[in-house]
């Protein structure tokens, strides 16, 4: 990859504006101060970053940097040691993943999680909260539809490939309506044709008003479609910005390239 | 619609026993509705939310002495199966609150532990419950009664997998068996559910218990909570197919009569044919009887689910009427 090096003294990592936390009109995602250990091992040290809302915002980093466990503890499966979330003002730092998905946060998994033995609009179905069985079955076919995935309205989970399952994954997040979708390296491990029609659905979805959080290892794709992008190493975010200033950064190429 | 064509039908055979069959073919189906009703009700729970284990025979037992206990004070027994209904979902909430934390085998076995706690009760506490000598009931004169509240509380249940199988709540708790931290993570209430279930799962085997105190006329510790009814039902469900509308109702079927034939016929080696019967369906059909039959789907055999699919495969609203006839 082409790296741009440009001789500019590292510029510092801001510090979160805490004064303005309140401010939910910008900020849909704030994330505080937040700690966390697994015995000996420090995951994340204090991270603390904010995601805007209608934007795609993106966090790189090398295996080992606490970036599945930031997710974790955004999306509710893990409770942080220290620091808090803030979700739309609202503070979830320990609410339950329920409460969290309630609250407008949809979410893919790193390892295929669809429910094997149900069919694709079975597991799409299953997660429409609140609407009639019409409805629900309305909006998974359009959904489908969307995602140009129809033809696998009546596969079972099993039957899909990884590529498949990862598109009916985004569906099935989709189906609760969220606000913000967490993605969970939706580009891992698919071929660059898929990964483009990812890319161009994600570019459709954020134009309907969605805010895109994901975390990837797919360097090309996270600085071309981010307009923010936060590098974690060693538990820490180390460098914050838009793809210029990330490629720019030497801190990220010590870290990264 | 064909699964209401082949409940119907069934439920109409079956109600026709008491007038055309012998005493012994009425003996036969009571004792054939009380493990379709456990059967079903282990499919709830262990079928659909994919909590599986071997405890099911604590409610069929605290069913039984509370029904017992109640018409020896003088209640009448069909207000005393509503009774042991009743203690069966009581004992449930707490249990399942308690027990529902585990997964898996440990579950499996923590309910099996569960049983046996409940059956040491029932000897212990020999004031109340006479303890292993049991405890002896008015003998019913006429079965028929007793056959038609059996055969509603059976039949029931079909429907009401039925309807479970056909709704979002029924695949809500299939979620659950696939893959509950996901199911939590997208927003199903899987705690609420899966505790709900449970309780649903122990009424109808607290009830049943208490109308077979009825039939025998007599209830010990050694009966009401006897392993091999425990075993007997699950065999059934995975027989017909766990997870499906009609897998009980098949399973427990099939095996009351192969059970009944060749105990008949081969009262020496009997138990060893069951086993070879179960094994065979076992590796010819793991998934049950009912799933092999829909996987072939063959014309007669009703889809899993398929009010979804219908919905799905509706003409869309922008088409013109016309068009869609």
């Amino acid at each position: 990859m082409h790296v741009q090096r440009i001789q500019t003294p590292p510029t510092a990592v801001p510090p979160p504006d805490f004064a303005s936390m309140a401010d939910t009109a910008e900020r849909i995602l704030v994330v505080e101060g937040v700690g966390k250990r697994f015995g000996g091992l420090i995951a994340l040290s204090d991270v603390s970053l904010s995601v805007g809302r209608g934007s795609i915002t993106g966090v790189i980093g090398p295996n080992g940097s606490g970036k599945s466990t930031l997710f974790n503890i955004i999306a509710g499966t893990l409770r942080p040691d220290r620091g808090r979330v803030f979700l739309n003002g609202h503070d979830t730092t320990r609410a339950s993943p329920a409460q969290i998905c309630r609250n407008g946060v949809g979410r893919t998994f790193q390892v295929s999680r669809l429910f094997g033995e149900m069919t694709v609009l079975e597991n799409l179905v299953a997660v429409a909260h609140g609407a009639s069985d019409a409805e629900a079955v309305e909006r998974a076919l359009g959904l489908l539809d969307f995602l140009e995935i129809t033809a696998l309205r009546d596969k079972w989970g099993t039957e899909l490939s990884y590529g498949q399952r990862k598109l009916v994954e985004i569906a099935r997040a989709l189906m609760l309506r969220p606000t913000v979708m967490l993605l969970d390296e939706p580009f891992a491990g698919i071929n660059p044709r898929l990964q483009n029609r990812i890319v161009d659905h994600l570019e459709a979805l954020r134009q309907r008003g969605l805010t895109l959080f994901f975390i990837d290892h797919e360097m090309r794709i996270v600085l071309e479609i981010c307009d923010t992008i936060h590098v974690l190493a060693q538990g820490r975010v180390i460098a914050e910005g838009d793809a210029a200033a990330i490629r720019s950064d030497p801190k990220v190429q010590d870290a990264y390239f | 619609m064909k699964s209401l064509v082949i409940i119907v039908v069934s439920a109409g055979l079956a109600a026709l026993i008491p007038f055309v069959g012998s005493e012994y073919a009425l003996s036969f189906t009571v004792q054939l509705f009380v493990f379709v009703a456990l059967a079903y009700s282990w499919n709830l729970i262990g079928g659909y939310a994919g909590y599986t284990h071997f405890g099911q025979v604590a409610f069929f037992g605290v069913g039984a002495y509370t029904g017992a206990l109640l018409m020896n004070a003088g209640v009448h027994w069909l207000l005393a199966a509503a009774g042991a209904g009743v203690s069966g979902a009581l004992l449930a909430l707490p249990l399942g609150g308690a027990m529902l934390r585990v997964k898996g085998p440990f579950f499996a076995i923590g309910m099996f532990g569960m049983a046996r706690v409940c059956e040491s009760f029932a000897l212990g506490f020999d004031g109340i419950t006479q303890g292993g000598t049991g405890l002896y009931l008015t003998p019913v004169t006429d079965l028929k009664p007793l056959f038609f509240v059996l055969w509603a509380i059976a039949f029931g249940m079909v429907a009401l997998t039925w309807k479970l199988d056909n709704s979002r709540l029924g695949i809500q708790l299939l979620a659950i068996r696939e893959d509950e931290t996901a199911a939590d993570a997208l927003g199903i209430r899987t705690t609420r559910l899966k505790i709900g279930t449970f309780v649903a799962s122990a009424i109808a085997p607290a009830a049943v218990g208490s109308l077979y105190a009825t039939y025998l006329s007599f209830i010990d510790p050694a009966t009401a909570f006897a392993p091999m009814t425990e075993l007997t039902t699950i065999a059934m469900v995975l027989l017909g197919g766990m997870g499906t509308t009609f897998g009980p109702l098949v399973g427990a079927v099939v095996m009351s009569v192969v059970n009944e034939l060749l105990w008949s016929r081969f009262p020496e080696i009997y138990l060893a044919l069951v086993g070879a019967v179960i094994l065979a369906v076992v590796l010819f059909m793991p998934r049950g009887i009912v799933s092999f039959a829909m996987r072939r789907a063959w014309w007669w055999v009703p889809a899993a689910r398929s009010s979804l699919r219908r919905l799905a495969s509706r003409p869309t609203p922008s088409r013109s009427p016309k068009e869609a006839h």
